[in-house]
């Protein structure tokens, strides 16, 4: 008797969680969470969560809700491989979110979505390889390439009055490609590079690497690796050795975790560029503002606007297409990020979803930039250039 | 030509022999273990993670040196070395050893999931901020962590050395890595003999994992990213010889460190990127002229 009644309440369950769930559309998101790029993301989950409860909260995605599917990619090929295995073929979501680092996008993408025709949205992913990637139009980002962050930086480092450099980058999709054009831009404006080395992430000690690099006496060192993963490692033993006291960092090392490990001290020469929002946005104020309200901290924190874009891109690309389907996903995304269009912005979920349902013709203005994609998924955008201010960093200058 | 010589010690002789340290203190417990329960442990570096993040909570709730602390962090992994034994290990102990070995694979998941449920995944440091070196004679410059490091594994050596030939549980130890059948024969406790395994395994893999914490940082990976080198380390020295273990770890972190040095020209004689791989490569090449180890190891 009894064993009949538990199985009536199971057999309940099942059927109202199977109910809810035919309603519900699932968005992909693949993050880096473990791995070298650990400590960026908690304020980013955040971010993508939030994107996802705007669009519960402003009437739901399609006829049911939004719910966010989270992969950890880890910043490496194989388990982003994993990952977005697994939100493809078990999951089956329409469109994917990430992942961040350009090693885990570019595996993904060429292992998973490209051929399983699912587009995917980086938030972060940086590396020039991507541009040229045969990517049957599924594959999209939302900062600039490195192409563009390479000849940004040369010019930083030579304003500054360096014009001899070391440079290692960690041995990756990221690294290898904003390192080439670093180097080729540097050199081309007058600089010179003493040596250009390659490392591997994940060792313990680069001493002898930096001895190395600090053969001819640059007056300063260039790291392009992430802070979390050999970045902290490499600047705290090219101070402790006495090798270098400046150093030219991108977006992968400008992390609070290299101020945390480093100490801000060492760091007063130091600076560093990465993809920044455009001064003085409105779209990037609002959501700051609703975003602290929400978790009470980290709306400045780097990525968190982008993030949010690409979650909220996601979930637009889906209402726009009208089902799951992820064949109308290119089409869709395109429409509602590009010009002409009424536009939306942040936070704006219930008014972009009255519009679609009308018809009409919108276009997505997001906290970090407008994204008017071009023929390869790319998006022009803003270099910023920062400096350390205690715990966390301070942007001084702006290039677009 | 002087200050060749110092720039050779300084940055490539003792981050070598610091490295080496951490190498040879993980790579005793897993050839111990190898040579006593007979399975390759791949959860080792996570107990040597379990390590450093136990001491790293001592040090945030005393306040003290994390040397100090140290014991905090070896009586958990320890613990929890024990644990896994008796829960997971000890019931598979009968079956062909490949039953031991999948389940480590299992327990070195769980370890490092519950370090990032409990600690969370971001890297942690033992002392913030920049350690300035000392410098002797204005030309020796060590880093305090490396002549510690050195220190901690002479000490281990001689300290395991006594243990193994002349406590009666080390020569216990011995006979069963020797010949478990005729140790079991002779009415040896072999229970104990796999505790003290477990004891000793846990506690210099716990020292090895806050060594290499203090000297970068502690994330959930920490001993997971070295347990290649160690179990090269391990049989390099010849399976189932602690003393050998100890000698290898020395062997490979040296090779690694000491590969890119300018040995014959003014550029690297290896670039540095591929320091790792000559480890390695020397190790295999050892192995096809000796594959005993360099202390005549146990051969399966």
């Amino acid at each position: 008797m009894r064993k009949s009644v538990v199985m009536v309440a199971v057999a309940g369950l099942l059927a109202g969680t199977a109910m809810a769930q035919a309603a519900d559309t699932k968005i992909g998101a693949l993050m880096d969470v473990t791995g070298p790029l650990a400590s960026f993301i908690p304020p980013l989950m955040n971010a993508a969560n939030f994107a996802i409860k705007n669009v519960n909260d402003g009437g739901g995605l399609l006829d049911g809700k939004a719910v966010l599917v989270v992969g950890d990619s880890q910043a490496a090929s194989q388990p982003a491989v994993d990952a977005a295995t697994k939100l493809v073929n078990v999951e089956n979501v329409p469109i994917i979110m990430g992942a961040l680092a350009s090693g885990s996008t570019i595996a993904a993408a060429t292992a998973v979505t490209i051929p399983a025709g699912v587009v995917q949205i980086s938030p972060t992913a940086t590396s020039p390889a991507m541009t040229e990637m045969n990517d049957g139009d599924h594959l999209y980002r939302l900062v600039p390439s490195d192409n563009y962050q390479g000849d940004v930086l040369a010019k930083i480092v030579l304003a500054e009055g360096i014009k001899k450099v070391a440079i290692t980058y960690v041995n990756n999709d990221y690294g290898v490609g904003i390192a080439n054009t670093f180097n080729a831009a540097f050199k081309k404006a007058g600089g010179e590079v003493t040596a250009f080395e390659k490392h591997e992430d994940k060792k313990n000690s680069y001493r002898s690497e930096i001895a190395t690099l600090a053969k001819s006496s640059p007056e300063a060192l260039v790291v392009i690796a992430y802070a979390s993963g050999s970045g902290s490692k490499i600047v705290k033993q090219a101070i402790e050795g006495g090798f270098f006291s400046r150093f030219i960092g991108t977006d992968g090392l400008r992390d609070d975790q290299l101020i945390k490990e480093v100490g801000a001290d060492a760091l007063k020469d130091s600076f560093f560029s990465a993809p920044t929002s455009p001064d003085k946005n409105d779209a990037s104020a609002k959501l700051h503002e609703a975003f602290n309200a929400e978790y009470k901290e980290g709306a400045d924190k780097p990525f968190v606007d982008q993030t949010y874009d690409a979650t909220f891109l996601a979930a637009l690309a889906v209402e726009k297409a009208g089902s799951a389907d992820k064949t109308k996903m290119i089409q869709a995304l395109r429409e509602v990020a590009s010009a002409p269009g009424e536009v939306v912005g942040p936070l704006d979920w219930a008014k972009a979803k009255e519009l679609i349902k009308a018809g009409k013709d919108i276009n997505y203005e997001g906290a970090g930039g407008s994204y008017e994609f071009d023929a390869n998924g790319d998006v022009t955008g803003y270099i910023g250039k920062f400096i350390v201010d205690g715990d966390t960093y301070k942007q001084i200058e702006i290039f677009q | 030509m002087e200050s060749l010589m110092m720039e050779f010690i300084n940055f490539y002789l003792i981050p070598g022999l610091a490295l080496g340290s951490v190498y040879a203190l993980g790579a005793i417990g897993i050839s111990m273990i190898f040579g006593i329960l007979r399975f390759a442990h791949f959860a080792h570096g996570d107990v040597m993670t379990l390590g450093a993040y136990g001491t790293l909570t001592a040090v945030w709730m005393s306040g003290l040196h994390p040397l100090l602390a140290l014991p905090a962090g070896i009586a958990f992994a320890i613990l929890a070395a024990l644990a896994v034994d008796k829960v997971f290990y000890k019931p598979l102990r009968d079956l062909p050893t490949i039953y031991t070995v999948i389940a480590s694979f299992g327990v070195a998941l769980i370890f490092r999931s519950l370090v990032q449920l409990i600690w969370g995944t971001q890297n942690e440091v033992f002392i913030r901020g920049v350690q300035k070196p000392i410098v002797l004679f204005d030309l020796i410059r060590v880093s305090v962590l490396h002549l510690e490091s050195i220190a901690v594994i002479v000490l281990a050596a001689i300290a395991l050395h006594y243990f193994l030939t002349r406590t009666r549980t080390g020569r216990s130890m011995r006979a069963v890595s020797d010949n478990p059948e005729l140790a079991r024969v002779a009415g040896l406790d072999t229970e104990k003999v796999v505790r003290s395994t477990w004891i000793i395994g846990a506690s210099l893999a716990a020292i090895a994992g806050v060594l290499s914490g203090l000297d970068t940082n502690i994330h959930p990976n920490l001993g997971w990213n070295l347990i290649l080198p160690m179990f090269a380390a391990a049989i390099l020295g010849g399976i189932g010889k602690p003393m050998g273990a100890l000698l290898g770890g020395m062997v490979i972190g040296l090779i690694e460190e000491l590969s890119s040095y300018t040995w014959f020209t003014d550029e690297p004689l290896i670039n540095p990127g591929y320091k790792t791989a000559t480890a390695f490569l020397i190790m295999v090449i050892l192995l096809i002229f000796r594959p005993q180890g360099l202390l005549k190891g146990r051969l399966f």
